[in-house]
């Protein structure tokens, strides 16, 4: 029972990773980056071709960096671009680069499932309640613990952080006060970008590698996202750990309805309120 | 999508005419689908057109709902694949007659459609597009998952009847006959769109979509016109979803896939949303842009992703918007 928990919080904590990416640049940019799940697979690959030189970190930290410039370029090209057109164009324009990235990947790496190594430093089991428990799904754990963390304590104590909740709730207003929102969009795709590509490397031992990997998991992200409000961090965290919790105890309780319930859940909650538990736009 | 009303259906009342030169243009395009079986040269292209066609109903309905709602939808598929499953299993079950089998498959997607449409119009923008795209895709891992309805991931081939309302079935699967019959019922579709976009009630729904609160001020209802579109869009998605089932005798639940709601969605972008015609010439445009590209086939997706930012970023009202400036520029 607890280990099933845990394993609820594994899912929940890389769901959070993906969703809390999308919530930062939805709050700068009103886009909603459907190219997000790709660019998670993009990442995962990065990572993958690294790591399987021997240099498991390497893979991580090139991976981050290399998916924090991606974000950073994809801001500079497109968003700063389309900002002032309908937001509904921008979001097609990242469906269509999720068509692009997909077919670049499988050009690149291949149709058919990798197997991301395991880091050796975090490879075996540990005794939790008297089961086996992998110490790599806890080391997941702890990473989103971290990124939570961190990100509440920066948004909440530094100037750059008080700059982006304010834009996050009016980018008009935050920039009559003589603030570059731009640079802070900036800042904040090529961060949400990089989340992706941690939560990418993360994930890949756990799920196996292939180009559609990212459509998935992207789909219960937004499910997070909207359950939780668009562009509430705190409501994605909520959100995240419940589509966890769901996503896992479904599988294991109600297997032949597990895949149904966060959209059933969704709708419901839509229903409810129409802006999610803690989100006030639509 | 924020649209504003175009001008013609805004000065539709003071020109009667236009609606009569609407039903001429169908009939002459009735007219030239019947003779496309002596102009095409091979039963390989009446089979791709008749398949293009099938995807142009399918964007023609995700166009209309842009249109007429101002709503984006990733999700349209999900109808499309309602309706091809329920003339599937009907028929491959043989619960009801055929014919009344081709009855509820149009029927009842249109009903969900018209409820899940009381409930969906309420939401907008991008949470609609995502709530859009997990029902649609809730649907998908409903008959993905449901072995014993049809098969799941395997999908279902079914044999057609013997006849339908009095004619051969096998018919149905013959290129010419096919060919012709989507040609005249996308045709028939288009026309009665656009004579909807005249109407009153479709009036109604264009004020609502360019601004709700002003309409509901104005004493109309606004729920019941959101709705409604909703229904008939997906009426649209089940007729395409029918006449590919029964061309191929074959239902997959990658007829629910989100990804072929997208596809569609990019189709009538291409085209141009903001004409009633636009989708459906975005579609058999990316259809041939397909065939043509045969050998890029594993391309495609990036192929398509590549056309659809070019399209986006130089032509915002899509293909028929460029020809529609064009050519008002000329005369």
């Amino acid at each position: 029972m607890f280990i099933q928990v845990l394993n609820g919080i594994v899912y929940g904590g890389l769901l959070y990773l993906l969703a809390v990416g999308l919530v930062l640049i939805f709050g700068l940019r009103e886009v909603v980056n459907f190219a997000h799940g790709s660019l998670f697979m993009v990442g995962a690959y990065l990572g993958f071709t690294i790591a399987s030189m021997g240099y498991w970190w390497g893979g991580l930290l090139v991976s981050v960096v290399g998916m924090g410039m991606v974000g950073c370029t994809l801001d500079a090209l497109i968003f700063r671009t389309l900002r002032k057109q309908d937001h509904m164009i921008t979001v097609l324009v990242t469906f269509g680069l999720l068509l692009i990235l997909e077919t670049a990947v499988t050009a690149i790496w291949g149709k058919a499932y990798l197997t991301y190594p395991v880091p050796r430093l975090l490879d075996g089991t540990i005794g939790i309640a008297d089961t086996p428990f992998p110490i790599y799904r806890l080391f997941v754990i702890g990473v989103s613990v971290a990124v939570a963390v961190s990100l509440s304590v920066w948004l909440r104590y530094t100037r750059t952080g008080l700059y982006i909740r304010a834009a996050s709730t009016d980018a008009r207003v935050t920039a009559m006060q003589g603030i570059n929102v731009d640079r802070l969009s900036l800042i904040v795709v090529g961060l949400g970008t990089a989340l992706a590509g941690v939560s990418g490397v993360v994930a890949g031992p756990l799920l196996s590698l292939s180009p559609t990997m990212g459509n998935y998991i992207l789909i219960d992200s937004f499910i997070v996202v909207v359950i939780g409000g668009l562009g509430s961090f705190a409501g994605a965290f909520v959100a995240a750990l419940l589509i966890g919790q769901i996503h896992n105890f479904g599988a294991v309780y109600l297997p032949w309805a597990s895949t149904v319930l966060p959209f059933l859940l969704m709708v419901a909650i839509l229903i409810w309120r129409p802006t999610g538990f803690a989100g006030s736009r639509t | 999508m924020s649209t504003t009303a175009q001008g013609t259906a805004t000065t539709a009342r003071s020109r009667p005419t236009a609606a009569v030169m609407l039903v001429g243009a169908a009939v002459a395009a009735l007219a030239a689908g019947a003779t496309l079986p002596w102009l095409l040269p091979t039963k390989i292209a009446m089979s791709l057109l008749a398949q293009a066609i099938f995807d142009a109903l399918l964007a023609t309905s995700v166009g209309f709902l842009i249109l007429q709602n101002g709503r984006v939808s990733f999700g349209q598929a999900a109808f499309f694949g309602l309706g091809g499953y329920s003339i599937g299993v009907l028929v491959a079950r043989n619960w009801v007659a055929p014919e009344l089998a081709i009855i509820i498959a149009l029927v009842l997607p249109t009903m969900v459609a018209f409820l899940l449409g009381l409930v969906i119009a309420r939401i907008t923008g991008v949470a609609h597009a995502m709530l859009t795209l997990a029902v649609g895709q809730a649907f998908y891992e409903v008959v993905f998952r449901w072995r014993e309805l049809a098969k799941g991931d395997d999908g279902m081939s079914f044999e057609l009847p013997r006849e339908l309302f009095g004619l051969p079935a096998s018919r149905l699967q013959d290129p010419v006959v096919m060919m012709v019959l989507a040609w005249s019922i996308l045709v028939l579709v288009l026309l009665a769109l656009a004579l909807f976009a005249r109407s009153r009630i479709g009036q109604i729904a264009a004020a609502i979509r360019d601004n709700e609160e002003r309409a509901r001020f104005l004493g109309y209802s606004t729920m019941l016109p959101r709705a409604l579109v909703y229904a008939i869009a997906a009426f649209i998605a089940a007729i395409a979803g029918v006449l590919s089932a029964c061309y191929n005798g074959y239902i997959a639940p990658q007829m629910f896939h989100w990804s072929a709601s997208g596809f569609a969605l990019i189709m009538a972008i291409i085209g141009g949303a903001k004409f009633v015609i636009g989708p459906a010439v975005g579609a058999i445009l990316l259809f041939y842009i397909k065939d043509y590209a045969g050998q890029f086939a594993e391309y495609w997706p990036a192929i398509v992703g590549v056309i659809l930012v070019v399209v986006t970023l130089t032509m915002p009202r899509g293909v028929v918007g460029l020809v529609a400036t064009v050519w008002t520029k000329r005369v």
